[in-house]
């Protein structure tokens, strides 16, 4: 990341903006119809797929530790994550929750690689699950890197910062 | 919340608690347990009076606060407490409230600090707890306040064992060790079999379980029984083998005080190399055994333990799994079931790591650990769940009116010999079986003796001496 900061958004044509806006729409959408192997398609080989952890600190730049996880995934840990809810035996997620992902504040960068750009975006995502009457809600902001190919965008990496520090779902058996 | 015999009016159905522990003592003779005791206010109530301001409670790994000024905020039950490392090097568990008006003079999970000033009024206390400092002193007071009187309060009992710092909030406690017992001897199997001991790996990570803490300190206590069906879905993905033996090849650990441990016979069920929990050999190589006993010796090469909890509420995992995306691992968690109120907990959650290993592998256990055990651990998700059932069931107006009570009634009439081990010549009774529900009983038990006023014992494994 720069470290002077310019609202610049128009580094990338508005046509790539709204390339990487509809590709953040559309895998959102994907995982919130159930249609989690369609989404495992549009992810690089190269993956990483991470969560660190968050703490209240001061200052206040401590907070995320990108040396502690609650999730490091390469796509081999995601393919099997996919593969034991598969199985329909992942009881977190039998029935699977009823989602609702907001995607929106999408930021689209250029990179030093010129096929690969940033996207930075907030997600409100909504799970209700099984027969469950309350609902859980969670906050978070996604710093991605998405590999713009011939085939159409792929996300590269994603860092989710959770706005919490605690979670209030009991846990994370959702992709954000 | 009160501690009445009168049923609160707010909560129709809700049994007095004395009704209910009385319950509860007879029905465990039966082996039977009321349900609603994992979902009643004045349980809760009774068990932050009784248990967590009356016993000894982990507080952090010395791993997480290795120099001066380091510091982390804690619980002990329901009271956030700050555990800090002086200028001396000493440990301090200190309370989190102002003495002048109780604000919360820290406000931060971790941090490095000599001092902590409290936002509402300015009274500033040194990181061993004493006052300082109190703003505009000579006008306010006039003199300054004596700090013996008015520091922050203190735990009155701390010990560091090999790093597992405890504390107690009340004197009236047995030595740390005599309290552990056999709990202690277990703890060194797992984390002191290098010299350079264990390390945390980050920070604890957080997550609220809509399940009672007891749930899960008696599922950690070694309820093996749930394997094959809650996590079958890991062993159909191959990262899991011999799902169905859990219970066969179960190995109790009964100690005093309610700490009870479960381990698994592993050489046995998947082959004679499995030794040491299934660790890779250039980990074994690491490894001193040359002091332990012929136990101790047999325990961690042959039926290591696999979980366990340390009453009231610190449990342990290891694991071996072959991880996506890599070499085999063998993880190793320590974990806290923070009450928050009835039916409801909070999930901290710790991976440990050798100190003796390089960043890379260190690293590659960790994620391994919360890929496992965590709150995307493709097995804990799943307990999650389940141990919400478990507070719905108790807090339930038709089962309150029904009385109903959980059926711990495993071994009764099996055929398996679950009675303890007579050649055993470690602490406490081993079973040579997963099933029954002795674990369980183990922890649940020293619950009951608690909450009726029964003081800890120092040497007895399951009878409790009378207060």
């Amino acid at each position: 990341m720069n470290t002077a900061e310019a609202p610049d958004t128009l580094t990338v044509t508005p046509a790539t903006h709204t390339l990487v806006a509809q590709f953040l729409a559309h895998e959102a959408r994907l995982l919130d119809e159930a249609r989690e192997e369609e989404w495992f398609e549009l992810l690089d080989d190269d993956l990483l797929y991470t969560v660190p952890s968050r703490q209240s600190t001061a200052p206040r730049d401590t907070e995320v530790d990108r040396s502690a996880w609650r999730i490091r995934d390469t796509k081999a840990h995601i393919r099997t994550r996919l593969a034991r809810q598969n199985t329909g035996h992942a009881y977190s997620e039998v029935p699977p929750s009823r989602t609702m992902r907001l995607v929106g504040s999408i930021e689209v960068r250029e990179t030093s690689e010129a096929d690969v750009v940033e996207a930075y975006s907030a997600l409100l995502l909504y799970r209700q699950r099984g027969i469950d009457v309350h609902f859980d809600l969670i906050p978070c902001r996604r710093n991605d890197r998405i590999r713009l190919t011939a085939a159409g965008p792929r996300l590269l990496s994603r860092e989710v910062i959770l706005t919490e520090t605690s979670l209030k779902t009991a846990n994370l058996g959702v992709f954000l | 919340m009160t501690l009445t015999n009168d049923p609160p009016s707010s909560t129709p159905f809700s049994t007095p608690l004395n009704v209910l522990l009385d319950r509860a003592e007879k029905d465990m003779q039966e082996n039977l347990v009321p349900a609603e005791i994992f979902n009643n206010d004045d349980v809760f109530t009774a068990e932050m009076e009784r248990i967590f301001t009356n016993t000894w409670v982990f507080v952090a790994h010395e791993s997480e606060i290795p120099k001066a000024g380091d510091f982390v905020q804690r619980r002990i039950g329901l009271d956030p407490v700050i555990v800090t490392r002086d200028g001396k090097g000493g440990i301090n568990v200190l309370s989190n409230y102002c003495r002048h008006r109780g604000t919360q003079v820290c406000q931060t999970d971790a941090g490095n600090s000599r001092f902590f000033t409290c936002p509402y009024h300015g009274w500033t206390y040194a990181n061993d707890g004493r006052l300082v400092g109190t703003p505009l002193m000579h006008r306010a007071y006039g003199e300054p306040l004596d700090p013996n009187q008015w520091s922050l309060k203190r735990a009155p009992k701390v010990e560091n064992r090999k790093g597992f710092v405890f504390a107690s909030l009340s004197e009236d406690v047995p030595p740390l060790e005599e309290w552990l017992g056999g709990g202690g001897w277990m703890l060194d199997l797992v984390t002191q079999l290098h010299p350079d001991g264990m390390r945390v790996a980050g920070p604890p990570e957080r997550y609220i379980v809509n399940g009672d803490w007891k749930t899960a300190a008696e599922n950690f206590a070694g309820d093996v029984y749930h394997l094959p069906t809650l996590h079958a879905s890991v062993q159909e993905i191959d990262l899991l083998e011999g799902i169905q033996a859990t219970c066969e090849i179960g190995r109790t650990y009964e100690f005093e005080n309610g700490h009870t441990f479960i381990g698994h016979a592993w050489t046995q069920a998947i082959d004679p190399s499995f030794t040491l929990w299934g660790y890779p050999e250039e980990y074994k190589e690491q490894f001193d055994l040359g002091s332990l006993d012929e136990t101790q010796r047999f325990v961690v090469d042959h039926e290591p333990p696999t979980v366990g909890t340390i009453f009231p509420n610190f449990s342990y995992i290891r694991f071996f799994s072959p991880l996506p995306d890599g070499p085999p691992a063998v993880v190793t968690s320590f974990r806290q079931w923070q009450p928050v109120a009835p039916g409801q907990l909070e999930l901290w959650n710790w991976q440990f790591v050798w100190n003796f290993q390089d960043e890379d592998t260190a690293q590659r256990d960790y994620i391994g650990g919360q890929y496992l055990f965590g709150s995307a651990g493709i097995f804990e998700q799943d307990d999650t769940v389940a141990w919400e059932g478990v507070q719905r069931a108790a807090a339930s107006p038709w089962m309150r009116k029904e009385g109903l009570k959980f059926n711990y009634k495993q071994g009764e009439n099996s055929p398996v010999d679950d009675t303890p081990d007579p050649n055993w010549r470690g602490p406490g009774v081993h079973r040579n079986t997963g099933y029954g529900e002795h674990v369980q009983f183990n922890f649940l038990r020293q619950w009951l003796r608690t909450l009726k006023g029964e003081t800890a014992t120092g040497d007895e494994t399951t009878e409790g001496t009378p207060a």
